[in-house]
């Protein structure tokens, strides 16, 4: 123990050069996690959050009772993350493979530049863009299908556009990360199967995919820690937050941030977030132990 | 996970000796074909900004408009003075959020990734935890306004996104696989201080993984809409996202309701913010990520994999 003080104090400039982020992550992180106390509290805005008295899991009761959003909107967050990790996934591998097969290097590189530009775009800005496509009248999906389909106000058709989107997104970055472990794979396997005469086809199933299969499900258990949250903006600004599309699109974030412009009941709020966190957390802690049985090297801790 | 053996080439594979066939044609079209899909609704925009207000309105956005016009970006100037306020409280939050975090990034990746230093492995617990665990956003909200009492406050834009363990992982990963130790020992031995060698050895040597890491943040912070819309008020202190947003909920007031007041609706600016000069508004905000990017990508993509490689 000694040691470790002599260790540290001999360390002093470390110490000092950790202290700012340090400090910034205790504020920023650390204490609002004391903040999901609220969850057994019965919070009053004017006695703080320290002040309010506790009422155990009434809560939690609560969140029982109304089981009817509570429900609806974790089966979204699940339902959105299963598309959108299996979708995603298969489109970002057939996205790297595409590329990395494609000769005319020069016109892969300009198309990748391409496919990545979206994810740079704000949700706030993409709301306008979806909107030129769907809206009802001025909308060039109706336009060019002579229609009259009011996506603004149709619950069903959801799931299509917020994929869609998603995938329109995100699939250009989440392939560069694929194409890296693709340019790792040493060329003198290809030039071997092709001696023993291996088509393209075969190249791919034998060397190219399962090349891929550790990063693969790497990305796959890291992605579960997130299971329980979303991409607020998709669902916040894209859906315009309409009422009548919630049925399909209200995900336990964009709940919990109607909630609070709302200033509705923060007991059942605070309830379902103290949720979403420790479900996370298990998801999580479950994920890192799966990776290092398979993987160890992989893992996060 | 084996190391890329060509470095040059990591963002794509080498290049290897293939035929030209049909098939490389076919799946150009394909990749093409994904590409529009990609680039047409950015190309949209600019068409629709630059497309006359009333064609608009008659036939809808197209991207063949039956009459183009200036007069979309024209009333950008509309917005004029707020406009020109978010933007600069925008770059303001970019840069100090790009800056502050990759200085104090930086400093503790070197920090943790310092064999010798003991007190560094329970800050690699320390930094991991939050990945893991949050408060959430209600948390978040009630701690940031009604503990620590800042509201309307750049703070709030600015550091609750200035540190991601991802992050500073990326950083103490380069800096161990890329950055021989050797460097640091022998500035010390030449009599160089902690600080020092941090400051004139290691930082300058880490400038690939900063760019990467600064651009993903810059984006970040560029972007950043959530905060804006929990936290900020004031007109002088609204980011361009948060004008954009307001300016979509002032469409759709006027939209839902038909009966506003003729004076409502001159104080927002004379007449329902319209198609055209709305997406020149986003042209606006969205332009100066869009023309940077293509400079950084290669630092990005590299960033990226350099990140997913663990040290």
């Amino acid at each position: 123990m000694k040691g470790f003080f002599a260790n540290t104090w001999k360390h002093r400039a470390h110490v000092v050069m950790a202290l700012p982020a340090f400090l910034i992550l205790l504020f920023f992180a650390y204490i609002p996690m004391g903040g999901l106390i609220m969850a057994f509290k019965q919070y009053d805005y004017t006695k703080g959050i320290w002040g309010s008295p506790m009422n155990g899991i009434d809560n939690f009761k609560f969140l029982l009772a109304s089981k009817d959003t509570f429900l609806s909107m974790t089966k979204n967050t699940l339902f959105y993350y299963v598309i959108f990790t299996g979708v995603g996934t298969f489109l970002n591998v057939v996205l790297a493979i595409a590329i990395d097969q494609f000769v005319f290097k020069r016109v892969a590189k300009t198309m990748q530049t391409i496919m990545i530009i979206p994810v740079f775009i704000s949700y706030a800005a993409v709301q306008f863009i979806v909107y030129a496509f769907i809206d009802t009248r001025s909308g060039i999906i109706n336009q060019m299908l002579g229609s009259n389909i009011r996506f603004y106000t149709t619950a069903a058709l959801w799931p299509w556009i917020l994929t869609i989107v998603k995938m329109w997104n995100s699939v250009g970055y989440g392939s560069v990360l694929y194409m890296s472990v693709l340019a790792g794979i040493d060329s003198s396997l290809y030039e071997a199967a092709e001696i023993d005469g291996a088509n393209k086809w075969q190249q791919i199933k034998h060397i190219t995919i399962p090349s891929l299969v550790p990063m693969i499900t790497v990305m796959l258990l890291l992605s579960v820690g997130n299971i329980m949250r979303s991409d607020t903006g998709l669902f916040y600004q894209v859906t315009r937050n309409s009422g009548q599309l919630y049925k399909t699109t209200q995900v336990i974030d964009s709940y919990v941030l109607n909630a609070i412009f709302k200033n509705s009941n923060f007991g059942f709020v605070a309830a379902t977030t103290f949720f979403q966190s420790v479900v996370g957390l298990l998801l999580m802690l479950f994920a890192n132990w799966t990776v290092k049985k398979i993987a160890p090297e992989n893992a996060l801790f | 996970m084996a190391r890329n053996k060509k470095e040059k080439d990591l963002d794509l594979a080498p290049s290897r000796y293939e035929k030209k066939g049909p098939g490389q044609y076919v799946l150009g079209l394909c990749l093409g074909l994904y590409t529009l899909f990609c680039g047409l609704p950015i190309l949209l925009v600019f068409i629709a900004a630059f497309t006359d207000e009333k064609a608009i309105a008659q036939n809808g956005f197209s991207f063949t408009p039956a009459k183009w016009s200036l007069a979309g970006m024209n009333s950008v100037l509309k917005y004029g003075k707020q406009l020109l306020t978010s933007y600069g409280v925008t770059i303001f939050i970019t840069v100090a959020g790009t800056m502050v975090g990759l200085l104090v990034m930086s400093m503790f990746a070197y920090s943790i990734s310092r064999k010798e230093f003991k007190l560094a492995k329970f800050l690699s617990i320390y930094l991991l935890i939050p990945m893991l665990f949050s408060g959430g956003q209600l948390s978040c909200y009630i701690i940031f306004t009604s503990v620590y009492g800042l509201k309307d406050s750049f703070l709030l834009l600015i550091l609750p996104l200035c540190v991601s363990t991802m992050n500073v992982i990326i950083l103490r990963t380069y800096i161990v696989n890329s950055i021989p130790s050797e460097l640091m020992e022998s500035a010390k031995i030449d009599g160089a201080g902690e600080y020092r060698t941090f400051f004139q050895i290691t930082l300058p040597l880490m400038k690939p993984s900063m760019a990467a890491v600064g651009f993903m943040m810059a984006t970040v912070y560029w972007n950043e809409w959530q905060n804006a819309l929990l936290y900020i008020k004031s007109d002088n202190k609204k980011p361009l996202q948060l004008l954009l947003v307001n300016i979509q909920k002032s469409i759709e007031v006027l939209l839902n309701n038909a009966n506003v007041p003729a004076s409502a609706r001159a104080a927002m600016g004379g007449s329902i913010p319209q198609y055209s000069s709305t997406m020149a508004t986003v042209i606006v905000v969205i332009g100066p990520i869009m023309v940077a990017y293509p400079f950084f990508q290669k630092y990005f993509v590299k960033g990226l994999t350099v990140g997913s490689v663990k040290g």
